[in-house]
């Protein structure tokens, strides 16, 4: 058979419909190496192993973890043979992979979101201290939203739980998270808080929780945020740029409702304490009352022991003007005209004597 | 008041009792109304205790699907 001829542009055209009919996905593993920004719209790298490099080529928007040459990276990719002759790679998703690269691109994009300033403590705002409404972002199947709706239940009641069931993990999982952050966002009665959960996993599986777009639409979110991922040991940039971290799903749920046990304890305590506030100030009364009637009491006495002293020394003086005490100190009391031949009545303390006047002169 | 307090919140009602306390605390107290406030109180912390073991949260799961952008 006679080979068919071709223009070069058809056999390009030909050589990519090949390429997207046997291959319209491939997942690649390498070394990314030559990492170059071009005008901050595209990125290019080559993908290399021991023995052969693939040029790759994507925009930025397509990557969500910052890359560093030397990182272990899957890309997934569709492969092309573009009009100047050269086969790429066109990047789809690119995610590192193995602990160094995951921690490096952890790294990257922490230091840069640092510097944006989007972790900076001022940023943080305060969860309501008894919420009435909440949005919840978890995978409803897993064991740490289950953890979560259990000690809420134990906790607290009377809360409205409205759930966004999203994966939590795999590349489809940071896009359908960022969708129901908007979901509650544009909600006309938004919730009170936001709350973001998954149980723990491998640093592969938690890494969703560093995807750029993601943090980004975290720290953007116009309702508070609170997010528990993974165990206490874990940090993700997700909680980092949240308003509240929680250790775990649990952690969230009691950072996030109090404990009504102890609401009602301190409601018992509280009622108590008025108990004992007016056992008290009725014990003052008393013992006010009891301190005026006493001071009263002494006032009284005072002022009778006073006059009894006053009517002591009148006593006294009257006594001493008594006629029968002048008489017993040998005076004698005269009465009857003072002429001569009258009778006079003398009368001393002991005797009266009746005897008559002879003789009146003047001194 | 129990008929006021049933239209309360137990946010609301928690916040009742702090006020009845601060009272018995403030320079407001009078023995002649104390008793009453005293009763008020009781019949709040039976309340508060009575609502939170009453109320249950209400979880639902949106209808949305977050797969794709519709």
């Amino acid at each position: 058979m006679d080979a068919v001829l071709l223009s070069v542009s058809d056999f390009v055209d030909l050589t990519n419909q090949t390429l997207e009919y046997a291959y319209p996905v491939v997942q690649v593993e390498g070394e990314v190496a030559e990492f170059k920004v071009i005008q901050n719209k595209w990125i290019s790298f080559k993908l290399k192993d021991d023995r052969a490099l693939v040029s790759c080529f994507a925009s930025v928007y397509q990557l969500r973890t910052p890359l560093e040459n030397g990182m272990k990276v899957v890309v997934v990719a569709q492969p092309k043979l573009n009009d100047k002759g050269f086969f790429t790679l066109n990047i789809k998703a690119v995610k590192p992979v193995g602990e160094g690269s995951i921690k490096k691109g952890f790294e990257l994009l922490k230091a840069k979101l640092e510097k944006e300033g989007l972790f900076a403590p001022e940023r943080k705002r305060q969860l309501p201290r008894v919420p009435k409404r909440v949005g919840v972002i978890a995978s409803t199947e897993s064991a740490g939203y289950a953890d979560f709706i259990k000690i809420i239940n134990e906790r607290w009641g009377g809360l409205q739980v409205d759930v966004a069931h999203t994966q939590v993990q795999g590349t489809p999982a940071p896009d359908q998270m960022i969708r129901a952050i908007r979901y509650f966002n544009s909600l006309e009665e938004m919730p009170e808080v936001l709350i973001i959960i998954r149980g723990g996993g491998s640093a592969e599986d938690l890494s969703t929780f560093n995807d750029e777009p993601l943090v980004r639409a975290i720290a953007e979110s116009r309702i508070p945020t609170l997010v528990g991922v993974g165990h206490e040991v874990d940090h993700t940039l997700a909680d980092m740029v949240s308003d509240v971290r929680a250790a775990t799903p649990t952690n969230a749920a009691q950072i996030l409702v109090p404990d009504r046990n102890e609401i009602i304890r301190t409601a018992r305590a509280q009622a108590n304490t008025v108990g004992n506030l007016l056992t008290q100030a009725i014990d003052n009364y008393s013992r006010q009352t009891k301190e005026n009637l006493e001071a009263a009491f002494t006032r009284i006495q005072q002022k009778l022991d006073d006059t009894f002293e006053r009517l002591g020394v009148l006593r006294v003086a009257i006594a001493q003007l008594n006629p029968e005490n002048v008489l017993q100190r040998g005076y004698a009391l005269l009465r009857g005209e003072q002429a001569v031949g009258a009778t006079l009545e003398v009368e001393t303390f002991k005797t009266i004597i009746t005897t008559e006047v002879k003789d009146v002169r003047s001194k | 008041m129990s008929g006021a307090n049933n239209d309360k919140s137990v946010q609301e009602k928690l916040t009742d009792l702090s006020e009845l306390v601060s009272w018995f605390q403030g320079s407001s107290f009078k023995l002649e109304t104390a008793l009453d406030k005293f009763k008020e109180a009781e019949a709040l912390a039976d309340t508060i205790e009575k609502d939170l073991t009453k109320l249950k949260n209400d979880i639902k799961v949106v209808k949305k699907k977050f797969d794709s952008e519709n």
